[in-house]
């Protein structure tokens, strides 16, 4: 009995280790545990540009190195594979919000903000995947991925087709961050196209082609092209994007992203600036939003993360006149595997006239993943 | 060490972050230069939003709405800003549930932009604005209102629509209520027929658009005798036929067909035939 446990962490230790090995050729988490890791997104997501199901490394990570405590027999780790070709993962957010708007009566509730569940066909071994995505709550399931992914035996570049998310800039958690509103480029606007990727060394590139309506119906032969292309460091990471989406009828809509990621000791930095000039509204309009965030690991399972935001929604008219900025503070805390509690608020603030630029939410969040 | 680090990161977040909020001046409440805002000095967010359409594209889909629902790659194709919103929503079905129609003239409790709003159980995806905060249910009764009154569109946006329609757009019909082959519980009060392009208003009559009872088996050929029915162009909405019977369709099976052949024919109002005759069926049941 006494050898079992030796027994039982060398033998965890060896996984692990192939873990590693296997990881080097596939990666990516939340951006800021990458920047904190010094990865790749591909490193921990089944999609190369991140977001969604994790791959094994991915798996172990979450479960090892995130909680403050791992329950349980450390050998006993979910790597969600059902078989040797089947994979599965979920995440589930469950939210308390309170909603202060100015002039309004507040308002607090509790909702379901999504239960996503993932599955991985490995078709061929480690070449070929079909891959999934669909949240089932809240309300009817909605389709958020669904592709085929061939890589090369080295897994240094992929291609990608069927409906996916676009790669632009940080891929961050929160979906209303105010660069993701303005690049429109998000986990809520997968369309249909084709990726090509490169991974090789501490280059990350991706190139799209897809439909450019948001899973909307096409309106035109037109198309929206999509890249990026970034250069990872352990301590740090810069990167450029482009959209180019000429899918509307009366008029294209252009993208540009800058983003970058630094580590400071025990501080994660991630910065990302997007400009857009789109002429599918009349008169045409000018945007521009930036992101500096920095997440704090205070311990293991303590992250504290805090964001700074500005948008300016119409840069004729000028920041100082119609730019809002937003705050948001996040304590993170990851007290077992598969457990995430997480409670925050954010604070826009807006052009005197506007009461909805006024808005303080206050939230705590139950965070389940597998 | 550690500590000192720490405050040292916060005192830098804090100075990046001392960019301030816009000043607003010379702008109207959604943040648009007011010279160029067409109701700037007539309301305002925390103004009360009343049951037509242009207060709802200034109050809601322009000032909350377009922060995400603008562009060509407008999350599922739902552009809401002031030149595509109308257009994009009434009578044209959802994306994620096409069986149901966005805005559906005259019924608010069938109409999708409600059910997300109000975050209804039968919706996919998450209630909207996406992460709140939610819109007041004053707010949500004024656009239900709207519904109910027809879903007019405003002068401004007519004028738009007019402005841009091109002959060489194709004519037809894009989305009924209820749909093909559909079932309906009783009674069925209005049945609705939305085009691509407006409808010349002198051709909707029982000469081109005809409701007829039949039974399931005589779907494909049967013809009844038409039922009496008022048909009108929406009001507000002159894509949009709706035909009224005089007695409310109980249970059965109906067909409802558009004539686009042979002299009279419908028309889009600039001119453009439909070309072939379309035809639809639903089921009308009793209700549960």
């Amino acid at each position: 009995m006494r050898t079992s446990a030796p027994r039982t962490r060398l033998l965890f230790r060896a996984v692990l280790a192939a873990l590693l090995l296997l990881a080097a050729v596939r990666s990516e988490a939340e951006p800021y545990i990458a920047v904190e890791t010094g990865l790749k997104c591909s490193q921990c997501h089944v999609n190369p540009t991140g977001g969604g199901m994790r791959n094994a490394y991915g798996d172990v990570y979450a479960q090892t190195l995130m909680p403050m405590e791992h329950l349980g027999n450390a050998a006993d780790v979910w790597t969600g594979s059902l078989s040797s070709f089947l994979g599965i993962g979920g995440d589930l957010r469950y939210d308390a919000t309170v909603n202060q708007v100015r002039g309004q009566t507040s308002t607090d509730e509790f909702q379901m903000e999504q239960t996503r569940v993932f599955l991985d066909a490995n078709v061929i071994s480690d070449r070929l995947l079909v891959y999934v995505d669909e949240q089932v709550a809240p309300g009817g399931a909605i389709n958020r991925e669904a592709y085929a992914l061939y890589s090369n035996a080295d897994h240094d570049w992929y291609l990608k087709a069927g409906q996916m998310y676009l790669p632009f800039g940080f891929r961050l958690q929160d979906q209303t961050a105010l660069v993701q509103q303005v690049s429109g480029i998000n986990m809520t606007t997968p369309d249909l196209g084709a990726e090509v990727g490169y991974l090789k060394g501490p280059w990350d590139a991706q190139l799209d082609v897809s439909n450019g309506t948001a899973g909307g119906p096409v309106v035109s032969d037109g198309k929206q092209y999509t890249g990026q292309v970034s250069f990872v460091q352990p301590l740090w990471r810069l990167g450029l994007a482009l959209d180019e989406n000429n899918s509307a009828v009366d008029g294209r809509r252009t993208a540009y992203g800058v983003f970058a990621g630094l580590k400071t000791g025990p501080v994660a930095w991630l910065a990302e600036v997007d400009a857009v000039v789109d002429h599918t509204v009349q008169p045409s309009n000018r945007s521009a939003a930036g992101l500096l965030e920095a997440d704090w690991l205070i311990m293991r399972g303590n992250n504290l993360k805090i964001t700074a935001e500005e948008e300016s929604p119409d840069l004729e008219a000028g920041v100082r006149r119609n730019g809002e900025m937003r705050w948001s503070a996040v304590y993170e805390l990851t007290p077992v595997q598969f457990l995430q509690l997480r409670a925050g608020l954010r604070y826009l603030d807006g052009i005197p006239q506007d009461d909805e630029e006024h808005t303080k939410q206050w939230f705590f969040e139950v965070h389940g993943f597998f | 060490m550690r500590i000192g680090r720490a405050m040292g990161w916060i005192g830098l977040t804090a100075a990046l972050a001392a960019g301030c909020a816009g000043n607003g001046n010379g702008l109207d409440q959604n943040g648009n230069p007011i010279a160029s805002s067409s109701s700037a000095s007539s309301s305002s967010s925390s103004s009360i939003v009343t049951a037509d359409f242009d207060s709802i594209q200034n109050n809601v889909f322009t000032a909350i709405c377009t922060r995400c629902h603008i562009g060509a790659g407008a999350p599922e194709g739902l552009q809401l800003d002031a030149a595509h919103s109308y257009g994009l929503l009434v009578g044209v079905p959802s994306v994620e549930q096409p069986s149901v129609l966005r805005v559906k003239p005259g019924d608010p409790n069938n109409s999708y932009l409600i059910q997300k709003l109000e975050g209804a159980p039968t919706i996919s995806g998450g209630q909207m604005p996406l992460g709140g905060p939610y819109l007041p249910q004053a707010t949500i009764d004024a656009i239900a209102q709207w519904i109910i009154d027809g879903a007019a569109m405003s002068p401004e946006v007519m004028s738009q629509a007019m402005a841009q329609r091109s002959e060489q757009a194709p004519f037809e019909v894009v989305a009924t209520a209820p749909a093909d082959t559909a079932v309906a519980t009783a009674p069925v009060r209005t049945i609705a027929v939305a085009f691509s392009q407006e409808v010349d208003a002198s051709l909707v009559n029982s000469t081109t658009i005809t409701l007829e009872a039949v039974t399931p088996e005589e779907v494909p050929t049967a013809t009844q005798p038409p039922l009496p029915a008022n048909t009108s162009l929406a009001a507000g909405n002159p894509a949009t036929i709706l035909i009224r019977p005089f007695v409310p369709l109980g249970p059965g099976t109906y067909r409802v067909t558009v004539r686009g052949t042979g002299g009279g024919a419908i028309e889009s109002v600039s001119g453009v035939p439909l070309d072939s005759d379309y035809d639809f069926v639903f089921t009308v049941e009793t209700p549960r």
